[in-house]
This record gives structure tokens, C-alpha cells and sequence, in this order.
């Protein structure tokens, strides 16, 4: 299955909020939507969840217009909520209706996830009795209970504690390893970086970088080096405001161009003791802040 | 359609699991159990107390200084005439006439009378000026006080009585004279609006309790799960229109069960205890309803409703807090308060048809009161009734795909309740 979205536009009043939005998502595969606070995440997501349309742009699965009846897609919204009065398997089993299950799959259903999200003992308490987080498992239920083929989480991690989060990490790989496409949004990287195999970066309603983590990084400007070295007071006085000293300890050297990469690196194994030198690869947090922060300085 | 049953199942689920809801319909039950069944247990008493007064005003020879003794409770009449032949005849005539009350003789004069009078010692006073002028005293006039035209038949009679007796008619005869007994039928060829005013007050009474309850329930439950954020999961489950139409057919029917269990049960009760309420022609009235103006009753309270109620739930999708809920429904309860208003006043004055109520009984936010109201208490072409439910369904279908337009957008527009130009605005683009 794959999900594409194809030049998505969308304006509130005089206010463009997507500009040209496209990306596409294959089954088995995680996606990571990132973006810093209103670049346009959530706006994306509840478009492709038909919360409201798009001015302009299409939805497709396999090539087709979305059909939300026969497209299973399971969402996670950024604003939780359910409704906190009533019993947490009550309120499930409704959900799971709403999405067409009959009831003796759902009930089926949502015992096994109360159970590998290990709620079970709170089954039929109110939900406004659990904390923060695990409400939030809750409603994680109310996105797999009915075995969506699409699952959408909006920022999934935030508000977990590490415990719970690992879980979300462990339920979220298995549903990728089941096949389906996970598309993620979250501001936190190292989840991203960890899941997604394909990434967009969304700065001010439009998409800044798109395509494979990999193959981002890697196509990434081969422009600096990573030194490790006893020497490094020696190296930082030669080489002046090109070279810096990063947290770590070690050095970062800054080449006028990815070319230059080969002679210095000789240039310094033989002139300093080097324990370690490798050219520079970035995190998807620098590519994050390189894309995401660099547009907002150039708009500001 | 199943997501339409799912839901309205879920509705209807919480409207009868609620404590309140089920307290409330229990609490009117219970009322009515009381009231049907009050004379079953008052009836009797009744029937011992009779006697007794009469026994007593017999026995009071007296004056009103035995007044304070008296062990009676029945309130006190006093009499000052200005002969002792007329004090005589005069009280003979009243003790017959008023049986509830002591008929006693005022024998220190007027201002005495005056004084008991105000003071509460006696209820009321008459000072006579020959047979045929009085004064009638009393404290605070009562507006059902009809105890003039009592003494006034009374009087009369005594007058005729006296006038023949004295023209040479016996007595007796006389007496049987005066007693001729006019017997008199009405049958009314449209509609008896002395039979009807009781039940038609209730229904319109019960169609405007449940109708702006239950359309606050619907505001409210709505913008409840606005403010929980369950609305973006909802939406995202289930077709707004499903979702409109479930929440406002589960209310109905919620209303609906409210009503039967409350109407059933006094229907039952009152059956249970018709011989204890014997010739009561009110209580007779309420409960002696042609079965088609039930049929009729259920046609406009179910579209009533529905129109109501969908307005309401569209209005809650549009409050961002549960607060602004009271202020936001306003315009509608006053639109609602205003025709209960109309319908009110025309039917306590009996004219039914005028051109207020002829107006109203079209007008979809109104007609369901006003027309109903019609078809109790007049008689109204067949034409004008079908076209007025007519006008009804087509609005209500209107007004149900509108606010389930006004909801979709609406529960979206988190912060500050959006102004009507926002919603037509966003309605426009959806």
C-alpha cells in the first residue's frame, strides 16, 4: 500500500498554511513528519484525515483517491481527549465501533491491547481516574484497537515517561513489522530517527527537505571532519576559526569545500597523533535544525 | 447507518444510565403517585366532617361572643340585620346556602363586626339594610371569592318566598315553586374548550419543559466533548450527520420514555383511584383525551423537538467553554419563550384562532405549540394541519443537515466562540 499526498494547499482567512505539501508513505515503512510549532504538521494530518479539506491537493492510496470507508486508518490526534467520565472499556468499545468492527471483535481486540499496554486492571475504571500518560495509552487503543491499515500518531511521545515510551517504541515497531504504514509526527528526533526510514521536514506550510533518513544524510555536504586527537590545543591554534571544539571533546573542522576533505585529512594524520578522524555525519537533529532553523532566519 | 445505531445506542445508553435523568423521572412519579392517591386517604375524612357541621351551626344559637369558644374549626360569617324577624329569616337562608361556614349573629353592632372582620376572628360580615341591601365585609378580597353571588341567589329566593307568602300562596307551595329544576344539555359541535383547557395547559406545559431541557442537554453534551477533546477522534470515526441525528434521536427518545413513564404512571394511578376522585370534572377532563390529539401530541412534540434540538446541539458545537453555553443558547430559549408566551395567553383567553396563533401555527420554530394548541381547543381544517407538519418536516430535515454543517465546523474552532459571520464563512468552504 502506499499513501501519497499531492500538492496539498490550505489557507485559513488570509493565511496560507500549506504551501504545495506532498510526500508519499509505503506499507512496513515509518514516516516522520517534523517541524517546528506551527509549521503545519497537525494541519497536514487532519487533512489526511478529512477533519477538513484541502483548498487544493489530493490524497491517493495505491494511486486512487482515498476512500475513508474502505481505508483503515487509525489516529492518534495531537489534542487528546475522550471522554473522561465514562468507563475506560466502554468508551473503547464504542470507538472501535464507530469503526465498523461488530462487537464481539472489538471486545476481543481491545482486551489484547489493554493487556499489552498493560492497563488491564484499569478496564472499568473512569478515565479521568488515570494519569496523564496513561490516559494517553487509552487513547492509543482507540488508534489500533481496529487493526487500521494507516495509523497516523500525532506527536505519540509526548508526555510518556521513559518506561512508556519504550513500549510506545516496542507496539509502534511491531505495527511496522505487521506491514502497515506508521506516519509519525513529533518534535522529538531521536524517535524519528530511530523508526522513520523516510522523512519530510516542514518549515512555514512547506516541505524543506523530503526523501530517505539515509539518503538525506549521507547526500548531506561532506564538508567537515571529525578529529579525536591529544593535540587538539596544536591543531585548534593551526587551523584558527575553522576548527571548533565540540561537547564531546573533540574537533570539528569546517572545509571551504567537500574536495579539500582528503588532503587535510592526510595533512593532519601526519602531522599530529590522531586517534580518531572521520568525516562528519550529521544527526536528523542538525539536519532539523539546519533546515527547519535556517528558513526561519531567512523569512525573520 | 450502523455508525447512526451505534451511536444513538451510546446516547441513549448515557441518558438512562444518568443518576439525574433517572432521579428526576422517579421524582415525578413519585409526585404523581402522591396526588392521584391523596383522596383515596383524604376521601373518607371527608365524609365524618360533613355531618359535624352541620350539627354545630345548629347547635350555635348564639352570638359572636361565643365566637372565641367555639371548638370548630369552619370559618366564621357574622350577620347584623335590622330587624330580629330578618336576622332570623337571613340566617336560616345562609346557614343552608354557605354550609362551610358558621353562620352566627353579630349582636354589638357594626364596628364589633368590622373589627372580628379584620382581626381574623370571623371570616366575613354582612350588615343588612332591609332584605334586599347589603354590605358585605370582608378582609383581603379574594379574586375567587364568589360568596356574593351566593348570598345574592339566596337572598333572592328568600325575597320570592316572602313576596308569594305574602300575595297568598302557601309556603309550601311557594317553596316548591322556587325549587323548579331546570335540567339543560350543551353539546358542542367543534371542540369544548372548558373539557380541553386542562389537558392542552399540561401538553403544552410538558412540550415546553422537555423541549428546552432537553435541548440544553444536547447543547451541553455536545460542547462536553468539545472541551474534553474527544471531538477530533469523533469526527474522524463517524460522519457528522450520524452524529448529529444520533445525540438528537437519543435525546427524543429519552424525552419520549421521560414523558410516558411520567403521563403512564399518572394514567395508571388515576385508574387505580377513579372512585375515590369521583365527579371531579377537571381531573375527568385531563384524562378523558381523544386518542387522536395523543396522536397529534406526539407528531409535534417529536418535530418540536427535533428542530429544537438540533439547533441546540449546533450551537454547542460552536461554544469553545462550557460556560458560554448559557449565553450562546439564549437567542434560541427567548425565540422558544416567546412563542410559549403567545400560545399561553391565548389559550387562558380562549381565543385560539387569532391571527397571532394563525401566524405561529405556520412558522416552524412555533407551530409545534401553536398548532397543537389549535387542533385541542378548535376546530382546524385538516388542510392547515397537514400543512403545517408538512412545513415542519421539510424544516426540520433543513435544519438537521444545516447544524450537522454548523457542527462539523463548528467543533473545530477551538478558543473564542466564533461569531456568526465566521461559521457562514467556514460553512461556505466545507
Amino acid at each position: 500500500m502506499k499513501l501519497e499526498l499531492q500538492g496539498i494547499r490550505k489557507s485559513f482567512g488570509s493565511k496560507q498554511v500549506l504551501n504545495d505539501i506532498s510526500f508519499s508513505a509505503e506499507s512496513g515503512k515509518a514516516f516522520g513528519l517534523l517541524g517546528r510549532n506551527g509549521a503545519g504538521k497537525t494541519t497536514t494530518i487532519r487533512i489526511l484525515m478529512d477533519v477538513f479539506p484541502a483548498d487544493q491537493g489530493k490524497i491517493l492510496v495505491d494511486g486512487a483517491p482515498i476512500d475513508y470507508r474502505e481505508t483503515g486508518i487509525g489516529y492518534l490526534p495531537e489534542e487528546r481527549g475522550l471522554y473522561p467520565k465514562k468507563k475506560i472499556f466502554d468508551q473503547l468499545l464504542y470507538f472501535s465501533l464507530l469503526k465498523g468492527m461488530n462487537r464481539r471483535d472489538a471486545a476481543k481486540s481491545i482486551d489484547h491491547w489493554l493487556k499489552r499496554l498493560e492497563m488491564s486492571q484499569y478496564s472499568d475504571k473512569r478515565l479521568d481516574t488515570l494519569s496523564k500518560g496513561n490516559q494517553q495509552k487509552i487513547q492509543l487503543i482507540t488508534a489500533l484497537a481496529h487493526d487500521p491499515q494507516i495509523v497516523v500518531l500525532d506527536e505519540p511521545f509526548s508526555g510518556l515517561d521513559p518506561v512508556n515510551a519504550m513500549l510506545l517504541e516496542e507496539v509502534v515497531k511491531e505495527e511496522i513489522a505487521k506491514g502497515k504504514i506508521v506516519l509519525f509526527s513529533s518534535h522529538q528526533m531521536s524517535y524519528i530517527e530511530e523508526f522513520c526510514d523516510d522523512i519530510a521536514i516542514l518549515n512555514q506550510g512547506s516541505i524543506a527537505i523530503q526523501g530517505n533518513l539515509r539518503t538525506i544524510k549521507h547526500n548531506y555536504t561532506r564538508d567537515k571532519l571529525i578529529v579525536r586527537s591529544e593535540a587538539s590545543d596544536a591543531i585548534l591554534s593551526d587551523l584558527g576559526c575553522c576548527c571548533q571544539r565540540t561537547d564531546e571533546g573533540t574537533l570539528k573542522i569546517r572545509l571551504a569545500s567537500p574536495e579539500e576533505k582528503q588532503g587535510m585529512m592526510r595533512r593532519l594524520t601526519e602531522t599530529y597523533d590522531i586517534d580518531e578522524i572521520r568525516v562528519f555525519e550529521p544527526s536528523l537533529n542538525d539536519i532539523f535544525v539546519e533546515y527547519a532553523g535556517e528558513q526561519e532566519e531567512k523569512t525573520s | 447507518m450502523k455508525q447512526f445505531g451505534t451511536i444513538l445506542r451510546f446516547e441513549l445508553k448515557n441518558y438512562l444510565k444518568n443518576k439525574i435523568f433517572v432521579g428526576v423521572t422517579l421524582f415525578f412519579v413519585a409526585v404523581i403517585a402522591a396526588v392521584m392517591f391523596f383522596p383515596r386517604f383524604t376521601g373518607s375524612s371527608n365524609e365524618e366532617t360533613a355531618p359535624e357541621t352541620e350539627f354545630t351551626s345548629e347547635r350555635e344559637t348564639a352570638s359572636a361572643e361565643g365566637l372565641a369558644d367555639a371548638s370548630d374549626s369552619l370559618p366564621a360569617m357574622l350577620l347584623l340585620a335590622d330587624t330580629p324577624e330578618h336576622t332570623a329569616a337571613v340566617k336560616q337562608a345562609f346557614t343552608e346556602a354557605f354550609t362551610d361556614y358558621r353562620v352566627l349573629e353579630e349582636t354589638e353592632g357594626l364596628d364589633h363586626l368590622k373589627a372580628a372582620v379584620t382581626s381574623g376572628e370571623a371570616s366575613c360580615g354582612f350588615v343588612f339594610q332591609g332584605l334586599d341591601t347589603y354590605t358585605y365585609y370582608v378582609d383581603n378580597l379574594s379574586m375567587y371569592d364568589f360568596t356574593t353571588e351566593i348570598a345574592d341567589a339566596a337572598l333572592q329566593n328568600l325575597c320570592q318566598l316572602k313576596a308569594m307568602v305574602e300575595k297568598g300562596v302557601s309556603p309550601e307551595d311557594a317553596g316548591q315553586i322556587l325549587q323548579t329544576q331546570i335540567s339543560h344539555e350543551t353539546e358542542s359541535l367543534g371542540k369544548d374548550q372548558r373539557q380541553n383547557f386542562f389537558y392542552t395547559y399540561i401538553m403544552i406545559f410538558a412540550l415546553y419543559m422537555v423541549i428546552l431541557l432537553y435541548g440544553q442537554m444536547v447543547a451541553t453534551n455536545v460542547a462536553t466533548e468539545k472541551s474534553s477533546r474527544a471531538m477530533e477522534l469523533l469526527i474522524t470515526s463517524a460522519k457528522p450527520a450520524s452524529m448529529m441525528f444520533g445525540k438528537v434521536i437519543a435525546s427524543c427518545l429519552a424525552g419520549l420514555l421521560q414523558l410516558i413513564a411520567i403521563f403512564g404512571s399518572a394514567i395508571l394511578f388515576f385508574n387505580l383511584n377513579k372512585e375515590y376522585w369521583g365527579e371531579n370534572p377537571i381531573v375527568a377532563s385531563i384524562f378523558d383525551m381523544p386518542p387522536e390529539l395523543l396522536l397529534y401530541m406526539l407528531i409535534f412534540f417529536v418535530l418540536g423537538f427535533f428542530i429544537y434540538a438540533f439547533l441546540f446541539g449546533a450551537i454547542g458545537s460552536t461554544a469553545s467553554k462550557l460556560e458560554d453555553i448559557n449565553t450562546s443558547v439564549m437567542p434560541l430559549t427567548l425565540l422558544f419563550i416567546a412563542a410559549f408566551i403567545v400560545v399561553m395567553i391565548s389559550l387562558s383567553s380562549g381565543s385560539v384562532d387569532n391571527g397571532a396563533m394563525l401566524a405561529c401555527s405556520f412558522i416552524p420554530f412555533t407551530s409545534p405549540m401553536a398548532m397543537f394548541t389549535r387542533i385541542a381547543m378548535s376546530t382546524v381544517p385538516f388542510y392547515q394541519i397537514l400543512l403545517s407538519i408538512a412545513i415542519l418536516v421539510v424544516s426540520v430535515i433543513g435544519v438537521g443537515i444545516l447544524s450537522a454543517k454548523i457542527y462539523r465546523v463548528g467543533v473545530l474552532l477551538y478558543g473564542t466562540t466564533p461569531k456568526p459571520g465566521a461559521i457562514l464563512k467556514a460553512l461556505k468552504k466545507a
